[in-house]
C-alpha cells in the first residue's frame, strides 16, 4: 500500500494515534498564532492592530481551538496509541469507528477554518453565551459554521468515547484487573465516562443553537432567564466536566512520568484512583459556580459553592500523592519529568486561585476579570504542560528515535519562564476586564510583560518542533525501554511497536506481564518474549481468568477502510451546506444535498463492509463488569446512554423554559391529544413487530423476519405520516418553529424524535433487503441491536407524548 | 423467551397509553393528574426496557449505565428548574 493512501484508510490504533497527535499540534499552532495576535493587541490599552470585530473573533476562535481542537485531541492521540498497549489489546474494540472519530475531528477543524471566510467566525467567546449567539446579534454565516463545527467535533467525541469505554472495560489482558490498571489508562477511562454524558448535554445545546440559527426556533432569543440562563445551564453542565475531561489525561501522563522518573510506585495509588473517581462524579455537581452572576437564586448558589469546595478535596489528595512520590523516590531530571513536575506546580497555582472564584461573594468581584483568565490558563495550560511531558515521554516509543535531551531541557526552560511571564502578570493586573482590549493605563507594563512572555512561550515550541523533527531524521535508535523503571506494558515491546503489538498473547496472570503462545493456526507465536521482567503492574497477586486462554485468535485483524474518511467528508459537505442553506444560495443547497447523498452512500458502504472487516475478537481477559456482554451490544448501550442524556437535555430545556414562562400559563401546542395517542399505539406496535422479527430470526424463519421488519417499516412510515398531517395542520394555523417558544420546543423536540425514527427506518430498510436474501437466520444479533435502538426511540416517545400533548 | 410474554407486555403498554389520556379527562386536579400520567409513562418505559430490550436478562451493570444517564438528565432538569424559582 502506498504510504499516502495508507493514512487515509488506516484503522490501526497506533496510526490513528499519530494522526491525532500531528493534527492536534497543527491546531496548537493555529490557536497559538491567534493567542499572539491577542497579546499584540493588548500591548497598549485600546488595542494596536486588530479591528474590534476581528479581536472578538480572534479571542473566540483561540478559546475554541485550544480547548476542543488541541487539548483533548492531543490527549486522545496518546490514548489511541498507548491505551491498547497498556491493557494488552491488539486494537480498539471498533477500529473503523476509531478512524471515524479522527476524520470527524479533522473535518470539524477544517469547518472552523472555513468559518473565517464566511463573513467572519463566531465572535461571542468560547462559552457562546445566549442571547449573543443568536442570528439577530451575530448574523454571519461563519458563526453558524462554527457552531456546526463544534457539533461535528461532539459527534467525533461521542463515537470515540463509546469506543474507548468498550475497549477499556472489555478488552484487558488476563490478570489486568481495574485495581492493577496503569494510571494513564485509568485517567482515560474516567475521561471517556465523563465525555459520554457531558458531551451529550453539549450536543443538545449545539443542536438547539443550530436550530435557532438555521431553522429559526427561538429558544435562546429570550433575554430573560428562559433563554440566556438555559444556555448557561446546558453549556456548563457540559463545561465543568469538560475541565476535567481535558485535565485528567494530563494527570495520567504526570502520574506515569512521576512513577518512571522517581523509580517508585505512586504513593497511595488506591486513594489516588479513588480520588479521581470521586472527582469524575462530583464534576457533574458543580456547574452552577460558573453562573453566580446570573439570575439564579441564592440558595442554589450557596449549594453549588459547597459542592465546589467539596470537589477541591480529592484534588488535594492527588497533589499530595504526587509530591510525596517525589520525596519517597529518587528523581531523575529528564525532560518528561521536568514538564510533569512543572505541570504540578502550575496546577497547584491554578487550583488555589480557583478557590477564590468558587466563593460566591468573591466571584461577584472577580467575575469577568483577568483573574479568571489567569486562573483557567494556569489550569488548562498547566494540563498542556503535562501533555508536553507526554510528548517527550512517548516520543521514543512512537518514533523509535531518541529526542535530544539538551534541546528538551532548553524547551522546558523557555516554556516555564514564558508561561509564568504571560499568565502571572494577569493576576497582578486582575482588574483588567475580560474579553475586551481596553484596560486602565496603570496596567500597561504588566500587559507588555505578558506579551513578551507569550512570545517566549511560543518560541519554546519552535525548539520542540525542531527537536522532534531533527531527532526523527538523525536521532539515536531508541531501545524498547529507554527509561528503565517503567511500570507499563507499552515499554515491553519494540520501539516502535509492530502492527500486531505483541509477540503472542499478553497476560498478567503470573503477577507480571508475559507473552503466551498464540492458540490457533497462526505460526508466529513466540513464547514468553523478553522485556517481561520490569513490567509489573502494581505487583499484586496473580488473578486467574479461567478459560480466557483456552480460545485464541484464529483470524487476522483488518486494518484498512476508506469509509470513515468518506463518511466524514460527507458530513463536512453537509454541514458547510447547512451553514448557509437558509440563505437559499445555490452552492449551499447543492452542498447540503450532495452531503446527504454521499453520507447515505458511505453508510451503506460501511455497513456492507462489516461482513468482511474483522476487528479484535475475544475471548478477552478481564472484562469487569461487562464480562457477559459482547462488544457490539455494550457499545450500543453506551451510545444509548448518551442518547438518554441528549433527549434528557432537550426535555429538560422544555421543562426549564416552561417553568420560566409560568407552568400553568403554558398550553400544549397540539389542540388534541388523539393524534399523539394514535402515534403512541403505532410506535408500541412497531416495537412489538421488531421483537417478533428477533423471535423469527431465532426460530430460523426467513419469512417471519421479512414480514416483521416490513410491518415495522410500514408502522414507522405511518407514524411519520400521521405526524406530517398534524404538523401541516398546525402550519396552516400559523403555528410554526419560530412562532413562539411553545411551538419551538414542540416542533424541535418532537422533530429530533422524528429524525431518530427516520434513521431507524433507513436501518430497517437495509436490514429488510438483507433479510430477504436470508441474512440473520444463523445470527440474530443485528436484529437484536437494531431493536435496542428502536425500543429506545419508543421509550422517548412515551415521555414526549404526555409532556407535549396532554400536560 | 416466549412470544406470549411479549404479547402480554404489549397489551399492558397499549392499555396504559389509553389510561394516560383517560386520566386527563377524569377531572382530577392538575398536579395529581400530572404525577399519575408521568408515573404511567415511567412504568411503560421500564417495561419496554426490561422486556423488549431485555435488560432484565442482561448483567445488571448495563442497567446501571443507562440509569446514570437518566439520573444525570433528571438532575440537570430539576436543578436548572429550581435555580430560577423564588428570585
Amino acid at each position: 500500500m502506498s504510504s499516502i493512501k495508507r493514512w487515509f484508510v488506516t484503522t490501526n490504533h497506533k496510526d490513528v494515534g499519530i494522526l491525532y497527535l500531528v493534527t492536534s499540534l497543527f491546531f496548537l499552532i493555529f490557536g497559538g498564532l491567534l493567542a499572539l495576535l491577542i497579546r499584540v493587541q493588548l500591548l497598549q490599552p485600546g488595542g494596536t492592530i486588530l479591528a474590534d470585530a476581528a479581536y472578538n473573533q480572534t479571542v473566540s476562535a483561540h478559546g475554541l481551538l485550544m480547548v476542543f481542537w488541541f487539548l483533548s485531541p492531543l490527549a486522545f492521540g496518546f490514548a489511541n496509541y498507548v491505551v491498547p498497549l497498556q491493557i494488552g489489546a491488539k486494537d480498539l474494540a471498533f477500529p473503523r469507528l476509531n478512524a471515524l472519530s479522527y476524520w470527524l475531528y479533522l473535518f470539524s477543524g477544517l469547518l472552523l477554518g472555513i468559518s473565517f471566510f464566511q463573513g467572519g467566525t463566531f465572535s461571542g467567546g468560547w462559552t457562546m453565551y445566549a442571547p449573543l449567539n443568536v442570528p439577530i446579534y451575530m448574523p454571519s454565516i461563519g458563526a453558524t459554521t462554527t457552531v456546526l463545527a463544534l457539533l461535528m467535533f461532539t459527534a467525533s467525541v461521542t463515537v470515540g468515547g463509546v469506543n474507548f469505554l468498550t475497549t477499556i472495560h472489555r478488552m484487558r489482558a488476563p490478570g489486568l484487573t481495574l485495581r492493577r490498571m496503569p494510571l494513564f489508562t485509568w485517567t482515560i477511562l474516567l475521561t471517556v465516562w465523563m465525555m459520554l454524558f457531558a458531551f451529550a448535554a453539549l450536543l443538545a445545546a449545539l443542536m438547539i443553537l443550530s436550530s435557532d440559527r438555521i431553522f429559526g426556533t427561538v429558544y435562546f432569543a429570550a433575554t430573560d432567564s428562559g433563554g440566556s440562563v438555559l444556555w448557561a445551564h446546558l453549556f456548563w453542565f457540559f463545561g465543568h466536566p469538560e475541565v476535567y475531561i481535558v485535565f485528567f489525561p494530563a494527570l495520567g501522563v504526570m502520574a506515569e512520568i512521576f512513577q518512571t522518573f522517581t523509580g517508585r510506585r505512586i504513593v497511595g495509588r488506591k486513594w489516588f484512583i479513588a480520588s479521581m473517581v470521586l472527582v469524575a462524579i462530583q464534576s457533574f455537581m458543580v456547574w452552577m459556580h460558573h453562573m453566580f452572576l446570573t439570575s439564579i437564586n441564592l440558595p442554589v448558589k450557596t449549594l453549588f459553592m459547597a459542592t465546589t469546595i467539596g470537589i477541591s478535596l480529592p484534588f488535594d489528595l492527588m497533589v499530595f500523592a504526587l509530591i510525596y512520590t517525589t520525596i519517597k523516590g529518587k528523581i531523575r531530571f529528564k525532560t518528561p519529568f521536568l514538564f510533569a513536575f512543572g505541570a504540578l506546580v502550575l496546577f497547584i497555582l491554578g487550583g488555589i486561585t480557583g478557590v477564590f472564584l468558587g466563593a460566591v461573594v468573591l466571584d461577584y468581584e472577580f467575575r469577568g476579570t483577568y483573574w479568571v483568565v489567569a486562573h483557567f490558563h494556569y489550569v488548562m495550560v498547566g494540563g498542556v504542560t503535562g501533555l508536553v511531558g507526554g510528548i517527550y515521554y512517548w516520543y521514543p516509543k512512537i518514533t523509535g528515535k531518541m529526542y535530544d535531551e539538551f534541546l528538551g531541557k532548553v524547551h522546558f526552560a523557555l516554556y516555564f519562564v514564558g508561561f509564568n511571564l504571560v499568565y502571572f502578570p494577569m493576576f497582578l493586573a486582575w482588574e483588567t476586564p475580560r474579553r475586551v482590549f481596553d484596560y486602565p493605563e496603570a496596567f500597561t507594563p504588566w500587559h507588555q510583560l505578558a506579551t513578551v512572555g507569550a512570545f517566549v512561550l511560543g518560541a519554546s515550541f519552535l525548539v520542540m518542533f525542531y527537536n522532534l523533527y531533527a531527532s526523527l531524521v538523525t536521532g539515536e535508535d531508541a531501545a524498547p525501554d529507554p527509561w528503565r523503571y517503567v511500570t507499563t506494558a507499552e515499554w515491553a515491546v519494540p520501539s516502535p511497536p509492530p502492527l500486531e503489538n505483541y509477540p503472542g498473547r499478553p497476560s498478567y496472570d503470573g503477577g507480571a506481564l508475559q507473552f503466551l503462545e498464540e492458540a490457533g493456526p497462526r505460526p508466529s507465536g513466540i513464547a514468553a518474549a523478553d522485556g517481561g521482567a520490569g513490567t509489573r503492574t502494581d505487583g499484586g497477586v496473580a488473578a486467574t481468568a479461567d478459560g480466557a486462554l483456552a480460545g485464541g485468535h484464529d483470524h487476522e485483524e483488518s486494518h484498512a477502510s476508506i469509509w470513515p474518511f468518506g463518511l466524514s467528508l460527507a458530513g463536512f459537505f453537509l454541514l458547510v451546506g447547512l451553514s448557509g442553506v437558509n440563505t437559499g444560495g445555490t452552492a449551499y443547497v447543492a452542498l447540503t444535498v450532495a452531503g446527504f447523498a454521499l453520507g447515505a452512500y458511505t453508510l451503506v458502504g460501511m455497513a456492507r463492509e462489516s461482513q468482511t472487516f474483522h476487528g479484535p475478537s475475544g475471548p478477552f481477559g478481564e472484562s469487569w463488569p461487562f464480562a457477559k456482554v459482547e462488544n457490539m451490544k455494550l457499545g450500543m448501550w453506551f451510545f444509548l446512554a448518551s442518547d438518554v442524556v441528549l433527549f434528557g437535555a432537550f426535555i429538560g430545556s422544555y421543562v426549564f423554559i416552561r417553568v420560566a414562562f409560568g407552568w400553568g400559563a403554558w398550553e400544549p401546542v397540539p389542540h388534541d391529544p388523539v393524534p399523539g395517542l394514535m402515534n403512541t399505539y403505532i410506535l408500541l406496535t412497531s416495537s412489538f413487530a421488531v421483537v417478533m422479527a428477533m423471535v423469527a430470526a431465532q426460530k430460523g424463519s426467513r419469512n417471519g423476519v421479512v414480514a416483521s421488519l416490513l410491518v415495522t417499516i410500514l408502522l414507522g412510515i405511518g407514524f411519520l405520516g400521521n405526524k406530517g398531517i398534524e404538523w401541516l395542520e398546525l402550519f396552516h394555523e400559523g403555528l410554526w418553529l419560530s412562532t413562539n417558544v411553545q411551538t419551538s420546543t414542540f416542533f424541535l423536540t418532537t422533530g429530533l424524535h422524528a429524525a431518530h425514527v427516520i434513521v431507524g427506518l433507513f436501518i430497517a430498510l437495509y436490514m429488510l433487503v438483507r433479510a430477504w436474501g436470508g441474512a440473520y437466520l444463523d445470527d440474530d444479533k443485528p436484529v437484536e441491536y437494531f431493536g435496542l435502538y428502536w425500543h429506545f426511540v419508543d421509550i422517548v416517545w412515551l415521555f414526549l407524548f404526555p409532556l407535549f400533548y396532554i400536560l | 423467551m416466549n412470544t406470549k410474554l411479549y404479547a402480554v407486555i404489549y397489551v399492558v403498554l397499549f392499555v396504559f397509553a389509553t389510561l394516560q389520556v383517560a386520566v386527563e379527562f377524569a377531572g382530577l386536579t392538575y398536579w395529581t393528574a400530572f404525577w399519575l400520567i408521568m408515573a404511567l409513562s415511567a412504568i411503560k418505559a421500564v417495561l419496554v426496557a426490561a422486556y423488549f430490550q431485555h435488560l432484565r436478562y442482561e448483567p445488571r451493570a448495563i442497567t446501571y449505565v443507562v440509569a446514570i444517564g437518566v439520573v444525570a438528565a433528571i438532575a440537570l432538569t430539576a436543578a436548572a428548574s429550581y435555580s430560577i424559582t423564588g428570585t
